[in-house]
């Protein structure tokens, strides 16, 4: 199905006043418009029925490389992702996210038997972010499957399916029926979630653990294979790099730091299952220090992500060595910001002449420190 | 479900504490049905970074406005009480499905408790418009929290119970449900969980007190239709609306759900906030 996107704007300059008027069909070019005259390019391949496809080069502007390569055939059209958890299994927001413009869709955690998750309340704000306690409430991997992998498969945009289990076997078990799906791109591994009791946590704060589990996935797919890792830890190096040795192609960093909230009264944590998992801008500075520690000491691309609510946030994951960066808590407050945020990035790029964002990798990160990507985006010396 | 901006036409605090805001949106006011709510971002994203969830109070198509009904509890209702006429806002909605009204119904019973009046408030208009008699039952601590009858429709009978007996009824507004239990053909509450619990305990005996089902009424008795699916609430004596702590409102994060009598945890933003009152486990679920 390939319904038509919309984005209704939401500046008083289109204010609605009759229901047409509000509606664009297409994501008008980029902040910098080319000169008028400027002969219209379109990529070579788009069929002559296709929408006349906006995304990173408008016409005229020089186009500028956004394409993030993960290894093993994952090519992302740009580095801005939608984090597991906060975009469902991407149908949820309809029209008002135009998805295939975005740099991949992360699914909700899948586990191999379906799970009812932790009893409500399961989300409340904090300053500068929220903490959730969904524990992992899903339908099952068959279901998963079932329900929207063909729907995945007419997307332009990759989802990457993530992954959670209770034993290595359950981990397994789900990437095997995940695999030679039509529609799933890649897996991400989620050994770091601090919302169920058994399992989760207990992968992502043991190098040897993680490694395992790690291991056990990629003998059993060849799917991308992303791993998630936890702030919880006191150091996560040794971590990543036995996850790295293990053979991911990349990690996500990094997934909620485990908190809790009081309830009203006080006569009780306010969440239903006590602990919950932060996120969103108070999480920002953490998840920065973990990327910059884990990208000098890796060599696999990484994703980061914890806050990113505007494209400075992209701009420092880059800085530190991220390849691509995750969206999430900020998607509750504007469903729009990750396609704005690909579209900033272009601009920035083509402000500063660069043909690639791929310069902007790595910057801030100790000179001769970091090795090269083997895949990926290079980085810089 | 659209993302509109919305502008404040007219906010005033009409109860301590309490406000109600009219905001041109002319796509909710006539795309929207009663039980159906918006999402709304607050100012300082830095700070705030979840949406307000409000019902939709009222929606008046002639003007394209609609209004919300809140109580400043936090920082984020009290941001909206500083916004000024003129300023614009970022609404997310119409969200979440509606009141279900069965096209034989004559005769609603509305109950609210305190702020679940605006759950139903903006049904009471619509079963007016469709020339349905109303019957209103609301709930407050006090006589100084009591909905104003300026505010509402004329046409409707309005009941009102206090806590400390200060105005109307002295005790709960679920004592006064009895007296219209058989006039009512259908009853839709919004209000205080315990509210909506003990609703849902009246509702599930009243065939029996009432000997409908001795009767043989055709009401509820054809054929099955799916829990939760619209034909079904349609059918069910009692709808409520449910409240619960919310994160995206569209159904991606799974975080307000209540339980249901399937056992499968029921999304407020996506399969409510309106069910039927048999749909909900009221002993919460999760082994609790």
């Amino acid at each position: 199905m390939k319904a038509k996107r919309r984005i209704v704007t939401a500046s008083g300059a289109s204010a609605p006043a009759r229901r047409r008027a509000t509606v664009r069909r297409f994501k008008s070019a980029i902040v910098s418009a080319p000169p008028k005259g400027a002969a219209t390019r379109r990529p070579p391949a788009a069929p002559a029925t296709a929408e006349p496809s906006p995304p990173i080069a408008p016409a005229g502007g020089a186009a500028v490389d956004l394409r993030v390569d993960l290894g093993r055939g994952l090519v992302l059209p740009n580095p801005i992702l939608v984090a597991s958890g906060t975009f469902g299994y991407g149908i949820e927001y309809g029209d008002v996210v135009e998805v295939d413009r975005l740099g991949a869709i992360c699914c909700k955690g899948t586990t191999l038997k379906p799970r009812i998750g932790n009893a409500p309340p399961r989300v409340t704000e904090t300053p500068g972010g929220m903490l959730n306690s969904i524990g992992l409430q899903n339908p099952g991997v068959d279901a998963v499957v079932e329900k929207y992998a063909a729907t995945w498969a007419g997307w332009k945009v990759p989802v990457i399916v993530n992954v959670a289990g209770e034993s290595v076997g359950d981990y397994v078990e789900v990437v095997r029926r995940l695999d030679g799906v039509p529609g799933i791109a890649g897996i991400e591994l989620n050994i770091s979630c601090p919302n169920v009791g058994r399992g989760g946590l207990q992968f992502a704060i043991d190098a040897d653990a993680a490694g395992g589990v790690t291991a056990a996935v990629r003998r059993a797919t060849d799917l991308p294979l992303l791993v998630k890792l936890s702030p919880n830890v006191a150091d996560v190096r040794p971590i990543a790099r036995a996850i790295a040795d293990a053979g991911a192609d990349a990690l996500t960093a990094v997934n909620t730091l485990s908190g809790i909230a009081v309830g009203p009264g006080r006569e009780r944590p306010l969440l239903g299952n006590i602990y919950g998992g932060l996120s969103g801008p108070a999480i920002k500075p953490v998840a920065l220090r973990i990327v910059y520690e884990v990208s000098q000491v890796v060599g696999i691309p990484i994703m980061a992500i914890g806050g990113v609510t505007e494209l400075a946030d992209v701009l420092d994951y880059l800085a530190v060595g991220a390849v691509a960066v995750q969206v999430g808590t900020a998607i509750f407050a504007d469903p729009a910001i990750p396609v704005r945020l690909v579209d900033e990035l272009a601009a920035v790029c083509r402000g500063r002449g660069l043909a690639s964002y791929r310069p902007l990798i790595g910057t801030a990160l100790p000179k001769r420190a970091s090795a090269p990507s083997a895949k990926g985006a290079e980085y810089r010396p | 479900m659209r993302l509109i901006g919305a502008e404040l036409i007219e906010s005033r605090e009409f109860l301590p504490g309490q406000w109600l805001q009219a905001y041109h949106a002319p796509t909710l006011a006539t795309g929207s049905r009663a039980g159906q709510f918006v999402h709304v971002r607050t100012g300082d994203l830095s700070g705030l970074v979840l949406r307000r969830p409000f019902s939709i109070n009222t929606a008046d198509r002639a003007t394209g406005t609609i209004t919300i009904h809140f109580r400043t509890i936090g920082r984020g209702t009290s941001w909206f009480t500083h916004l000024r006429p003129g300023d614009t806002i970022d609404m997310l909605g119409p969200l979440g499905r509606p009141f279900e009204v069965d096209s034989r119904s004559r005769h609603l019973l509305l109950i609210a408790g305190g702020l679940g009046m605006a759950g139903v408030r903006a049904l009471a208009d619509e079963a007016i418009r469709d020339g349905r008699q109303v019957t209103l039952l609301f709930g407050a601590a006090s006589a100084r929290e009591v909905y104003p009858t300026s505010l509402l429709p004329d046409e409707i009978e309005y009941v009102v119970a206090t806590d400390d007996g200060s105005m109307g009824h002295h005790g709960f507004v679920t004592e006064l449900v009895p007296e219209y239990e058989a006039w009512a053909d259908q009853a839709f509450a919004c209000g205080p969980e315990p509210m909506l619990r003990a609703l849902a305990r009246l509702a599930a005996t009243r065939r029996g007190r009432l000997g409908v089902a001795a009767l043989g009424r055709k009401r509820g008795a054809g054929k099955a239709a799916p829990a939760g699916s619209p034909a079904a609430r349609r059918k069910a004596f009692l709808q409520v609306s449910m409240e619960q702590r919310m994160g995206c409102a569209v159904g991606a994060c799974l975080g307000c759900v209540v339980m249901a009598t399937s056992g499968a945890p029921q999304r407020v933003c996506r399969e409510g906030p309106v069910f039927a009152s048999q749909e909900i486990d009221w002993d919460g679920g999760w082994g609790r």
